[in-house]
């Protein structure tokens, strides 16, 4: 097998390793702007809930995670297929992150910022989604692209659960012929392929909001 | 199969028989993550072919999963001949991996560095090895106390990786366990909340000392 036949092997696992990106975003985003919005906000007990919640997801290693819910889940009667499992614990993995984030943004902004809105007698709701979510969201993407990237990297975990992705692939290619050199520099060069480009996606972001955020300060 | 309680008590000891060498990985990769980061950031910050050498290294670094980083180590370096125990490609693999990360830590840390200190530094006749070693260093440690600390944590919550190498850690321990009694749910579900109170303990631990050195700076 030459080195592009055993890349292109190992790309038929696309699919699910962006299917489980994709579904894991879709846990990720809501969780970390919910969870982030509530701890920020919350007091006392309830505060204390939201903040086990996020821990629990944010401090448990990924791989204990995926193993713990996808054998143990049907101990308790709940049967889920591998990939909805995989996609709900990367993506609440990472969602923990990402909720800090969010809080971090809130918690950066200027209090000026609420009060004035306050003031000009917005609820504080409003305050929140037309005044301080927008400019939070705007500091938090260049960590959120970061995240993504992580959460993309950490689909290769599901091969563990027997889902099909690239990781899964090349190890069936490496189990079809003896050439582990090839088989894994290639799975390498596959995942740099994907993440790379995110990464100078993200760079690119993160420089031109710095950019016009510069701009604001001298204005 | 129904979760069973006395069970899963029953098994708690076995587990932890893999504490010491999740402990002991933990450590020895935190050395080694930090001494390489730093290797590669100095590296960075030499002339011109080498800049961008290492530049490259580190996004392809952080741009493939720790996963893939492990197999690659462990499938290809006995295929040239190199056979060395799964423990110790397993510290190396996550040192590697974990450096490309401390790498930008320390970039953030240096950079926060006034530049009066090199030129200071310079001027005092210091060679660029000792403006290194007892300028640049000691100030940056101190900058970077609380990010290095939480990407220790993160060396922590990967050690379970080093389970699929065959590294007999707290997850390898929790599945010679289902392997044993060919139930799954409850080993897993113990790695995981043990796996979760030592990762918060040691993030209390780590946030503790931060808390101490920022006291020791603050004049």
């Amino acid at each position: 097998m030459s080195s592009l036949a055993i890349l292109a092997g190992i790309f038929e696992g696309f699919r699910i390793t962006a299917l489980v990106t994709a579904l894991g975003l879709l846990y990720a985003i809501p969780f970390a702007l919910l969870f982030g919005i509530f701890q920020h906000f919350s007091k006392g007990p309830l505060r204390a809930l939201v903040t086990s919640v996020i821990e629990f997801w944010r401090s448990s290693p990924v791989i204990v995670l995926l193993y713990a819910f996808y054998y143990s889940l049907p101990a308790f009667g709940i049967y889920l297929s591998a990939i909805a499992v995989g996609s709900m614990v990367l993506g609440l993995n990472i969602g923990g992150y990402g909720s800090q984030s969010v809080r971090a943004a809130l918690q950066a902004l200027d209090r000026g910022q609420s009060e004035a809105g306050l003031a000009l007698g917005l609820s504080r709701f409003n305050v929140l989604r037309f005044i301080e979510l927008p400019q939070a969201i705007t500091a938090m993407i260049p960590t959120f692209i970061n995240q993504a990237i992580q959460l993309i990297k950490g689909t290769a975990l599901v091969s563990l659960i027997t889902l099909t992705d690239m990781t899964f692939r090349a190890k069936e290619i490496a189990q079809l012929e003896y050439n582990p050199v090839g088989v894994y520099s290639g799975l390498l060069l596959a995942y740099f392929i994907v993440c790379y480009p995110v990464t100078i996606f993200g760079r690119r972001v993160e420089f031109a909001f710095g950019k016009s955020r510069q701009k604001i300060n001298e204005f | 199969m129904s979760f069973d309680l006395s069970f899963a008590i029953r098994i708690i000891p076995q587990v932890l028989e893999g504490l010491g060498n999740t402990i002991l990985v933990t450590v020895l990769a935190s050395f080694g993550a930090a001494l390489l980061g730093f290797t590669w950031e100095i590296l960075r910050r030499s002339a011109k072919p080498m800049r961008y050498l290492m530049r490259f290294v580190i996004d392809f670094i952080r741009s493939t999963p720790v996963l893939v980083q492990l197999y690659f180590m462990f499938f290809v370096l006995p295929y040239y001949g190199i056979l060395l125990p799964a423990m110790f490609v397993g510290i190396f693999g996550l040192s590697f991996y974990y450096s490309g990360y401390l790498a930008e830590v320390f970039k953030a840390g240096i950079d926060a560095i006034p530049r009066g200190q090199y030129e200071a530094a310079q001027s005092l006749g210091l060679s660029s090895f000792d403006t290194i070693v007892f300028v640049i260093t000691p100030q940056m440690l101190r900058n970077i106390a609380a990010p290095m600390g939480s990407y220790f944590v993160s060396i922590l919550k990967a050690t379970p990786y080093l389970a699929v190498i065959a590294v007999p850690e707290m997850l390898g321990s929790a599945f010679d366990v289902a392997s044993e009694t060919y139930r799954y749910a409850e080993p897993m579900l113990v790695a995981g909340i043990l796996f979760l109170i030592l990762a918060l303990t040691v993030a209390q631990l780590v946030q503790r000392l931060e808390k101490r050195l920022m006291l020791s700076t603050r004049r």
